[in-house]
């Protein structure tokens, strides 16, 4: 788990071009929307992406994305309950 | 005003630099550092031509000592080629699954207008023209007309940017010099094609003069496939005595001869060309409005960038420009 | 004192009709256009549907009155027939007898034949005809084509502003004409589908798999359409000089800017509603004046939201009959303005209220419902035509009856 957020974190400051920040300074617990990282609607249309791209999980209806998207931690609890047990 | 242009046309005092040039028939902006402009968390997804239309606008408007409530009109001739590209590889890449939106939504032509106006927190009118050798000169109609409407002050400006490869697509159909030549010598080799280029000028138009004013827009107009005959009926209705003609002339052999009947028009007035600065694209004018502008508040500009002294004073200036023969344009400007 | 400006003649073509007599024939039969594409090689061919002109290109150059050739795009095919039919529809034979000006819009103009030759064009081992697709891509082509082939040779301008681009082409035009620049435009937009387009919007997860829910508490999103649409304007002097047959008035129009995001509108609707209501200013009319609105409605989560609030807002608990006709078309893009425009038109000239297709349960955060069967013998004087696009642009413009 505590790899797959560190992975995550990685992923998400690549595919949001988050120049300035680096794993560390995101918080496994902290809201990645509104305040914290201050992302946006389309950020979290792009994290969709990325969880489609590289753990091959298709979330179809944004409200549901909102849910999965609010931090990190909860962005992996998803991934790991997709995985084939 | 502010431009962001193939020469330092960004930085404070810049015609006391030397003037760039390339030897690769593309003459690519010099870029600033837009962090001191724009935030980080709208920079980190932006793509090149939006932010140099951002910084551009964003450096006018703090120039002109206006705080933006009031209309934003651009043009651009061909918009983001960055995203545009992007998202048509991507489609291929990615066989129409898990694409990201970002591209699609900057390869929109409004997207800079979008980006200023959400920057500015400015909801008035808000227009952007995509017509080639047009697309600034009818940004520059609708802000004359917003003005004449009650506007006190519009924002008007253009864009454009060059990738490798939109320079490929365009040199399989002739726009582009087959011979490698020095862009500062631009006007002495007479053969079919340009040399490709790209910026971005902003302008602040104001209903009423102020001691900021860099010269006043006394005339525009547009004409489209002209025969030479129309262009002379033009210029002779449009603009008597002018003291310099900024030419839009580019060194493409094919279409010089609208230049000459110009130049042949205005008999011994002096002919100041800007392509060899900026490079040939469908918003070029824009950076040889503000060349003008600079140089009727200046009354001088360095010979290095124009290659002639000019005679004082600049009173008129007729800018004469067209693209690939197809939209003319005259714009007429006077010193305030 | 600025003039006047009138409509006297109208072309159209969209997935409901050929022409204007056809969309409102299929308009009064509330029968829908939307389907799937034929005409579009993409993965979602069976899965999204769209509002898709029921031409493929060679039979477009027939209704064209053109030749099959190479290097005129479906945009341009749909511009020139619907150009055809308002030049013919305005009387106008001979387009250069008086100085008239040409205001297009398009979104992404040729991309519906560039985007199938792009990587011929781009690969240096390839030669062939698609070359003469190379600079049909920007929106200023289908513009020149149409010009250059019916026969423009004043001012012409192609805006792009996302949704709302033909609305601000009226605008525009209507504009030069009250500036006293020309007697007569010719205003209006083109856009086709493409498979750019069908990815983008796919991408924000803002298409809908089903015909498309406007104002419904269960949307998902839009169908993409496509069309052209073209409106003769002409100032009060010169129609009444000319004897045009005027078929009603551009009174009011205004264009702002939301502000807010890249591509959602406020939640609470400032822009929609600040828009209406200069237009409605302008136009020197009451709220109770407005007859029907003929809302943008694309079915998206935020448009609707964001429009139904703005109309709350501006006309509280009396908000006039409205509907979205996208349920017939798909969101043409540009041309959704123009076409809208159009259908306000024959709203006042044939007594209609169209029918929001589609609708069934009300939205949770709206009091208001749309129209959902057809209205006839109506009584139409003023219609309000909102379109509302990606960077916030915003227009809204009345449409009004001529009394003579």
């Amino acid at each position: 788990m505590e790899d797959l957020k560190t992975k995550l974190k990685e992923q998400i400051i690549e595919a949001l071009n988050l120049q300035d920040t680096k794993p560390e300074d995101i918080d496994d617990n902290a809201p990645l929307f509104g305040e914290g990282l201050g992302l946006d609607s389309i950020d979290s249309l792009e994290l969709m992406v990325l969880l489609e791209r590289q753990y091959h999980i298709k979330v179809e209806d944004p409200r549901e994305g909102r849910k999965i998207l609010q931090s990190v931690q909860s962005m992996a609890d998803f991934i790991q309950s997709k995985q084939p047990a | 005003m502010a431009a962001i242009s193939p020469q330092p046309t960004f930085e404070e005092n810049c015609f006391s630099s030397p003037i760039s040039f390339s030897t690769t028939n593309l003459l690519p902006c010099l870029e600033p550092d837009y962090k001191p402009f724009i935030p980080a968390n709208s920079l980190r997804r932006m793509s090149r031509v939006l932010k140099m239309g951002l910084a551009a606008s964003l450096k006018c408007i703090a120039d002109s000592g206006i705080k933006v409530s009031g209309p934003i009109v651009t043009g651009t001739g061909k918009g983001s080629l960055q995203d545009t590209e992007k998202f048509l590889k991507e489609i291929v890449t990615y066989k129409e699954t898990a694409l990201n939106p970002t591209p699609f939504i900057q390869s929109t032509y409004n997207s800079v207008n979008g980006l200023i106006a959400l920057q500015q927190k400015c909801t008035a009118y808000n227009n952007t023209f995509v017509h080639r050798g047009f697309s600034f000169e009818n940004a520059l109609l609708d802000s004359m007309m917003l003005l004449q409407e009650g506007e006190d002050h519009v924002l008007t400006g253009a864009f454009e940017e060059i990738t490798r490869e939109h320079f490929y697509i365009k040199s399989r159909i002739g726009f582009w010099k087959e011979e490698q030549i020095d862009s500062r010598e631009l006007l002495s080799h007479h053969s079919p094609g340009s040399v490709a280029g790209e910026g971005a000028a902003f302008f602040m138009l104001t209903n009423q003069p102020t001691e900021k004013s860099y010269a006043s827009i006394t005339g525009l107009k547009l004409l489209y496939k002209p025969a030479t005959e129309k262009l002379l009926s033009a210029l002779q209705t449009f603009a008597p005595a002018v003291d310099a003609v900024i030419t839009g002339r580019n060194g493409d052999s094919r279409f010089d001869h609208f230049y000459d009947t110009v130049e042949k028009y205005f008999g011994n007035t002096p002919q100041i060309p800007f392509k060899q600065l900026c490079g040939e694209y469908d918003t070029a004018s824009a950076f040889g409005m503000w060349l003008g502008a600079h140089l009727l508040r200046a009354q001088e500009l360095p010979q290095a960038w124009i290659g002639q002294p000019i005679a004082k004073p600049v009173n008129r200036l007729l800018l004469y420009n067209h693209f690939y023969g197809e939209q003319h344009v005259l714009i007429m400007l006077e010193r305030v | 004192m600025a003039e006047r400006v009138f409509i006297t003649g109208v072309g159209m073509i969209t997935a409901i009709g050929d022409n204007v007599t056809e969309n409102l024939q299929q308009l009064l039969a509330q029968q829908s256009g939307l389907g799937y594409t034929r005409y579009i090689d993409t993965i979602y061919k069976d899965v999204l549907p769209v509002g898709e002109v029921k031409h493929a290109n060679e039979s477009l150059f027939q209704l064209a009155g053109l030749p099959p050739q190479e290097g005129l795009t479906r945009t341009t095919l749909l511009g020139l027939i619907a150009m055809r039919e308002a030049l013919e529809d305005a009387g106008i034979s001979e387009l250069n007898s008086v100085p008239a000006g040409f205001i297009n819009a398009s979104t992404v103009g040729g991309m519906c034949d560039t985007e199938r030759v792009y990587f011929d064009i781009i690969d240096p081992g390839k030669e062939g005809s698609f070359l003469q697709y190379i600079d049909t891509l920007d929106c200023a082509d289908c513009t020149q084509r149409i010009a250059d082939i019916v026969g423009f040779s004043d001012h012409i301008a192609t805006i792009s502003t996302a949704c709302s681009s033909s609305a601000n082409a009226l605008m525009f035009g209507a504009r030069m004409i009250k500036q006293g620049l020309y007697s007569r435009m010719v205003c209006g937009g083109t856009e086709a589908l493409t498979r750019f387009t069908l990815n983008g919007f796919n991408s924000l997860k803002n298409v809908d798999k089903q015909f498309c829910r406007p104002f419904d508490q269960q949307r998902t999103g839009l169908n993409l359409g496509e069309g052209a649409a073209y409106l003769v304007l002409e100032s009060e002097s010169f129609a009444k000089a000319n004897n045009s047959r005027i078929l009603g008035e551009l009174s009011g129009y205004c264009n702002t800017n939301e502000a807010f995001h890249p591509t959602s509108p406020s939640p609470d609707g400032d822009g929609a509603f600040d828009a209406m209501r200069k237009a409605m200013e302008m136009s020197g009319i009451a709220r109770e004046d407005v007859s029907y609105i003929n809302v943008h409605g694309t079915a998206t989560l935020n448009n609707d939201i964001s429009e139904g609030k703005a109309l709350e807002r501006l006309f509280g608990t009396d908000v006039p009959p409205f509907s979205s006709t996208k349920p017939f078309t798909g969101h043409t893009l540009a041309a959704a303005g123009a076409i809208e425009a159009i259908y306000a038109l024959l709203a006042i000239r044939e007594g209609l209220i169209y029918p929001n297709l589609n609708f069934s349960e009300k939205m949770e955060e709206l009091q208001i419902t749309p129209v959902t069967t057809l209205m006839q013998g109506v009584a139409i004087n003023h219609v309000i035509s909102n379109s509302f696009g990606f960077g916030g642009n915003n227009a809204s413009l009345v449409i009004s009856k001529y009394e003579g």
